[in-house]
């Protein structure tokens, strides 16, 4: 209370979910027991915490929302460190802001190994890749699978999949294995497990 | 990446800067109505070398943060022209921040040639009134970009 006045407490512990490029904002609920309590994210890139940190931009999603977690991917657009505050409304009232304890870059996201189905359709090898965005692009390794076997590279665009790899010889097994790169922030995943097909016919 | 000569920039996709000045290439060029002045002009872009590249980008990216966004910002009433500016001057920063221009004696040459580009450039700009004069060169984001593109490898 302040002179009386029932505040609005401020959210707290807010962190940043991020995989895969994808940003997620979260923060604890602040309890009320009548009426539903809103929210409000705004954010501040490095420009502006150094140039002018009164500028706070509000969100693209979630100004206000009455959800716990914000999706701030469309808000990060450059691989700088990212202030985040967010605070509560409840009718008219307004909490006090609540700020990420430590700022947020896009650089630390957590890229996973990626989901790849691997196929034989008329002697091509066909490699079917998840497509996680456009900030994506993905590393083909392939390989016959015989001893002192020559591994061969393709890189492929999130938007190409599936790759069909050229002609292969028939009765052969082949092996594919694949990594995500991200060129925003000069990183790849692990790579996926390795998957091998055995090409149709006789051996020549 | 881009590739200024010997300085080379990772981390900056060209698209997304692209993708900011067109949401907001016609409101921010529409309030330009001095069209006989150009400050990007031929003298400043046209034929820079690779190696007058690192200095010359140097220059002018920041004296858009240092300048032209910072005193732009306070004439920015919609929300979506300040996450367009938000997207520019943040990559700008990663660009500047990674930009070694040398400081080698031999290089002396290469970097007062393209330091008169940037003075040409800045004098432009002072001798039209701040507020013109930060209207346009906000609104000349694309014949900048236009000219970093040449030095970007996919």
């Amino acid at each position: 209370l302040t002179g009386g006045v029932a505040v609005l407490p401020a959210p707290q512990n807010l962190t940043v979910l991020s995989i895969n490029m994808k940003h997620l904002l979260m923060w604890n609920p602040v309890a009320q027991p009548r009426e539903p309590v809103l929210y409000s994210v705004e954010y501040q890139g490095e420009y502006e915490s150094l140039y002018m940190s009164h500028i706070w931009i509000p969100s693209s999603r979630c100004s206000p929302t009455n959800s716990l977690e914000c999706d701030v991917t469309d808000d990060i657009t450059a691989t700088v460190p990212y202030n985040f505050r967010v605070r509560a409304l409840l009718g008219s009232q307004t909490s006090a802001w609540s700020t990420l304890e430590r700022p947020f870059n896009r650089n630390s996201t957590v890229l996973m190994a990626p989901r790849m189905e691997v196929t034989e359709h008329g002697l091509h090898l066909v490699v079917k890749l998840e497509d996680p965005g456009p900030q994506f692009e993905f590393l083909v390794v392939y390989w016959r699978r015989e001893p002192g076997a020559t591994e061969h590279v393709k890189v492929v665009k999130s938007r190409d999949t599936p790759v069909h790899i050229e002609t292969m010889e028939p009765g052969a097994m082949y092996c594919v294995k694949a990594q995500a790169w991200v060129k925003a922030i000069g990183r790849h995943s692990t790579f996926s497990q390795t998957q091998c097909v055995e090409m149709q016919g006789e051996p020549l | 990446e881009f590739r200024f000569g010997p300085c080379r920039v990772e981390g900056v996709v060209l698209s997304e800067l692209w993708e900011a000045f067109w949401a907001v290439k016609n409101t921010l060029q529409t309030q330009d109505n001095i069209t006989s002045v150009q400050l990007l002009k031929p003298q400043v872009l046209q034929d820079v070398s690779d190696a007058e590249s690192c200095y010359l980008v140097h220059s002018l990216l920041k004296f858009y943060l240092n300048t032209v966004f910072k005193n732009y910002h306070n004439k920015i009433a919609k929300v979506k022209i300040l996450k367009s500016f938000s997207s520019l001057a943040n990559n700008f920063i990663v660009i500047v921040s990674k930009l070694q221009p040398s400081k080698e004696k031999d290089m002396l040459s290469i970097s007062e040639r393209a330091h008169r580009r940037f003075l040409l450039f800045r004098r432009t700009f002072k001798q039209m009134g701040t507020e013109a004069a930060l209207v346009k060169a906000v609104g000349e984001v694309d014949i900048l970009l236009t000219w970093m593109q040449k030095f970007y490898q996919l």
